[in-house]
């Protein structure tokens, strides 16, 4: 199967590597067929919609900020994260996960009820040179 | 709107799936239990809003120049338990 956007120009993929969220992503409920593109060395996850390709959130992986973050069966969590030219400007939302499930290609989002968590957490931490 | 008059205990049903409980009313809070089926969402409304602004500019961001020194960059590490006591 072929999409095509701005971002990747065309991409192949199996037709068993759609991920299925059957509620969608909050604000994007009507989306719910998705892949999930990976770059080599790249530090993002690009959870690109299918059924509109120029739709895509820059995932992370929450269990490189903390191994314990919320557990869900054998999903792994990502969270979207927000892109800004200046590092200390991205953020990632820890308070509405996106779970996927790699082996049953489903996933779903999540809301964490817990202060703990924002939804526009900083990813990156200043370094000391800057 | 439907505007309804509630005191503390009573409840309000919503269809036959969701039920709203008064729970405790003081002078600027009020402590509400709902029920519903798991598939239902609940979100305070502020936290839906900024839950859907975060997302939609992060849809529409994907364009930011990422640095290209990327590895320089240190990852904000949760630190669990860290309740700062001011």
């Amino acid at each position: 199967m072929k999409i095509q956007n701005k971002q990747f120009g065309e991409i192949s993929f199996e037709q068993e590597s759609i991920i299925e969220f059957e509620e969608g992503i909050l604000g994007f409920e009507e989306l719910t067929k998705y892949i999930l593109i990976s770059e080599k060395d790249g530090y993002f996850f690009w959870l690109t919609s299918i059924e509109q390709p120029e739709i895509i959130f820059p995932l992370f992986s929450i269990k490189l900020l903390e191994e314990e973050y919320v557990e869900d069966g054998e999903m792994e969590p990502y969270g979207i994260v927000k892109l800004a030219k200046e590092p200390q400007n991205i953020s990632i939302n820890l308070k509405a996960p996106v779970f996927i499930n790699h082996k049953e290609k489903i996933g779903h989002q999540t809301l964490i009820d817990s202060e703990a968590y924002a939804v526009d957490y900083p990813l990156f931490v200043k370094t000391e040179k800057v | 709107m439907l505007i309804l008059s509630r005191k503390e205990n009573q409840k309000i049903r919503i269809g036959s799936d969701i039920v709203i409980n008064i729970i405790s009313i003081s002078e600027n809070n009020v402590r509400i239990g709902i029920e519903a089926n798991k598939n239902v969402k609940i979100y305070r409304e502020e936290v839906y809003d900024s839950i859907k602004q975060h997302t939609t500019e992060a849809a529409s961001n994907i364009k930011e120049m990422l640095p290209t020194s990327m590895k320089e960059l240190k990852l904000n590490k949760i630190i669990k338990h860290d309740k700062k006591k001011n």
